[in-house]
């Protein structure tokens, strides 16, 4: 692909259209199950306001989370006709890129989209397929989108690896997984079970990276209980502040637990995580590995080596990261943007950039930049 | 106070003998709900309070060297490590001095409390003014707590240990209600600071796996109970408490540096995306933080080179003795390498100053 800009954001949420979903599934088999936006009331608001239902459960708050690509920054549209065409469709969405200087998005979910858990293996398979299809077409109106495909989490182990194949074959350049599984639904296996291995070996064999976002779904679970006293605001300034809590404690578990040596071509990728904290959990697992001597207990290889062979973080609005890039390794570091999220640093994110990377010199910059996420995602560079 | 070493240590941990409970619990009154150790039928011991076994890590050490309990045998360790003073934590009572919060008799609580900080008096500190004693309390109700502040205090204790998350151990108000006040205010009027050790809450840590070896485990273990903190942090910032209570110290202790620096920069942006500066919050986080908070770490080396996110005047150092974790006896070899470069007023800040100014030594 050409780069015209010199910046890939690794983290950049893609919306789906209304009818993604209602024109991909089956309305005989699942009738009103499918997700699709309709119109409900809602106390707080004088007129009706529209959102996402999916197995006939409203998805709270809004009916897109895309506050920094809303004219008035900060407003959550509550009904779709305020959405921005440039959020949900590839076409136009392609504008907003332009407009930021961006050149390429890897594409998390953003509203229904990354785990569809209603105690019903078959509804999430067929809404994990409908979503796949939906996210590849934004790949092949650019190649400038890069996709990542749902994992159908309660499907037996084929039928996931089978998914993840058709999905990678579709466009789909990596995978969007759950920190731990086995806390969002009972009877799931927790990533270090031997039940991931086909899909770890496959992910591999493809040379497709694991994506865990931000809490990667444990944002309830590693957290003090929440105080009912914050606002809506404070309320999420914390909990987004501990997110990263998920990455601090799943990059040691990926260490210890043996994972990143059994399949040591398997890339890790953690988004919204930022990456000053990397510093001292390196240095944490270092000084464990010395003092427990687990060179014998089969953690063969150094945890900063495994971490710098097989693990990228990324960020968007910080220095202290970036100070540290030479104990990170700055092969293992992604930019990201976070388009439409109220944290993002669209449209101005060349100011952002040029605030982390000061002082960084010019081979560094594109590394973080642009050329380790070619790296990652094999993207051609002309 | 007297320097030979040039280093304090902020995070140690003693480990409680039997004796401490045993000793100074009336047995007429308490009977066999005295926190004691059990001999079972398979010949292992075990931790019993209440007439229940005490299932936490720290608790598994029965067996103890002579060091771990014995102050006259800390004192030689601390020789041979080249501590001068050393600030305690407790080890069965929680590290994050915990655990008596859960017994539903706060008469009970209140006497195994008591007894453990009277024990640190009458065996430590009058064996040495070396060590630094902090007090645990009686979790609720707050005229307990605060009471038993005031005795601890008044009989030499220099600092107070809270659990971070007390509304998991019992039905208690949230931390941030303002039902715990008298807690900050009794700290922040008689000058100790008030001490958040990891580990307090148990769900913010990830469990190791049961295929992990034990080593892997207790490696894996003491990483997670670190960064916990991360949440208990996030958290606090954004309470109001420091705003309350402008005098008031708060140390988050067995935190580590790097995350923290992290987590300073972090919550300046988002505050500001968020728009919390219409929401009363008038000072930075990190600013707040600077003004009022410590972290302590030990075996952190890169990391300091982010110091001034955090401030070099809020950091403390420790050697975690004698967990599974510390530097113990290498920790000036930890501290020289940590240190190489650093600028000497900030190395005696990190070293020895910022300790002995927050512990009024």
């Amino acid at each position: 692909m050409d780069i015209k800009f010199g910046l890939i954001s690794s983290d950049s949420h893609g919306q789906l259209d209304k009818d993604a979903y209602t024109a991909r599934m089956s309305a005989q088999k699942w009738g009103d199950k499918i997700p699709h936006v309709v119109e409900v009331k809602e106390e707080k608001f004088s007129y009706p306001v529209e959102r996402w239902m999916v197995n006939g459960e409203i998805q709270g708050g809004n009916v897109c989370n895309c506050p920094t690509a809303m004219k008035d920054r900060g407003y959550y549209p509550q009904r779709w006709e305020e959405v921005p065409r440039e959020v949900y469709d590839p076409a136009q969405r392609l504008l907003a890129l332009d407009r930021d200087r961006v050149d390429a998005e890897v594409l998390f979910p953003n509203g229904p989209g990354g785990t569809f858990f209603y105690d019903d293996a078959v509804f999430e398979l067929d809404c994990v397929r409908a979503y796949n299809d939906a996210m590849a077409e934004f790949r092949r109106v650019s190649e400038r989108f890069i996709p990542l495909a749902a994992v159908p989490y309660m499907s037996p182990i084929e039928t996931i690896v089978e998914e993840i194949e058709r999905a990678v074959k579709a466009g789909h350049l990596g995978i969007n997984m759950l920190a731990d599984p086995s806390t969002a639904v009972k009877g799931l296996k927790n990533l270090g079970d031997a039940f991931w291995h086909p899909l770890w070996n496959r992910c591999q064999e493809m040379g497709v990276g694991v994506h865990l976002h931000a809490s990667a779904g444990l944002a309830g679970k590693l957290s003090l209980p929440q105080w009912k006293g914050y606002t809506r605001r404070q309320s999420h300034c914390v909990s987004t502040l501990r997110n990263f809590c998920t990455a601090t404690q799943i990059v040691p578990y990926l260490i210890f637990s043996g994972m990143l040596e059994k399949f040591p071509r398997l890339n890790w990728v953690f988004a919204e995580t930022g990456l000053g904290w990397v510093s001292s959990v390196l240095e944490a697992c270092e000084h464990e590995w010395k003092k427990n001597r687990l060179w014998t207990e089969g953690i063969t290889v150094r945890p900063s080596e495994l971490f710098r062979r097989q693990i990228y973080v990324d960020f968007w609005f910080e220095t202290v990261g970036i100070e540290m890039r030479d104990y990170i390794g700055i092969d293992r570091i992604l930019w990201e943007s976070d388009f439409p999220h109220i944290t993002s640093t669209f449209p101005h994110s060349w100011d952002a950039v040029e605030h982390s990377l000061k002082g960084v010199s010019p081979a560094d910059r594109e590394k973080v930049l642009f050329r380790n996420a070619a790296r990652l995602y094999r993207l051609d560079l002309d | 106070m007297e320097l030979r070493y040039g280093v304090i240590s902020a995070d140690d941990h003693v480990c409680e003998h039997p004796e401490v409970w045993t000793k100074r619990m009336s047995k007429p009154k308490w009977g066999d709900r005295v926190p004691h150790v059990e001999t079972q039928a398979d010949g292992s011991q075990r931790w019993m309070i209440d007439g229940e076994t005490v299932g936490h890590p720290g608790a598994g050490v029965v067996d103890m060297a002579p060091v771990a309990y014995n102050a006259g045998e800390r004192l030689k360790a601390m020789d041979k490590d080249g501590i001068d003073y050393s600030v305690l934590y407790p080890t069965m009572s929680g590290m994050s001095g915990e655990w008596f919060g859960r017994l539903n008799d706060i008469e009970l609580e209140t006497a195994c409390v008591q007894a453990y900080n009277d024990w640190l008096i009458e065996e430590w500190v009058h064996v040495s003014p070396r060590f630094v004693p902090q007090c645990i309390v009686p979790l609720w109700p707050m005229d307990r707590t605060v009471a038993e502040i005031r005795r601890a205090v008044k009989s030499g204790h220099r600092g107070v240990i809270y659990p971070s998350s007390p509304m998991e151990l019992k039905n208690v108000p949230h931390i941030n209600e303002p039902d715990y006040d008298p807690l900050w205010s009794v700290c922040q009027e008689l000058g100790v600071p008030l001490c958040f050790h990891s580990g307090a809450s148990p769900r913010i840590q990830m469990r190791p796996d049961e295929n992990f070896s034990p080593a892997t485990a207790r490696a894996f273990s003491g990483i997670v109970r670190s960064v916990s903190s991360i949440a208990v942090l996030a958290n606090f910032l954004f309470s109001k408490v420091l705003y309350r209570f402008p005098g008031l110290k708060v140390v988050f202790a067995e935190s580590s540096l790097g995350w923290a620096a992290y987590e300073m920069e972090y919550a300046d942006y988002q505050s500001a995306a968020d728009g919390l500066g219409q929401e009363g919050y008038s000072l930075k986080p990190s600013e707040l933080f600077q003004r009022q908070c410590y972290f302590t770490c030990w075996y952190d080396r890169e990391s300091l080179r982010v110091r001034r996110y955090v401030g070099s005047g809020n950091i403390l150092w420790s050697t975690n003795f004698p967990l599974e974790t510390s530097t113990w006896p290498a920790t000036h070899q930890h501290l020289d390498s940590a240190l190489a470069g650093v600028p000497e007023e900030e190395r005696r800040q990190i070293r020895w100053e910022n300790a002995a100014k927050l512990y009024s030594l």
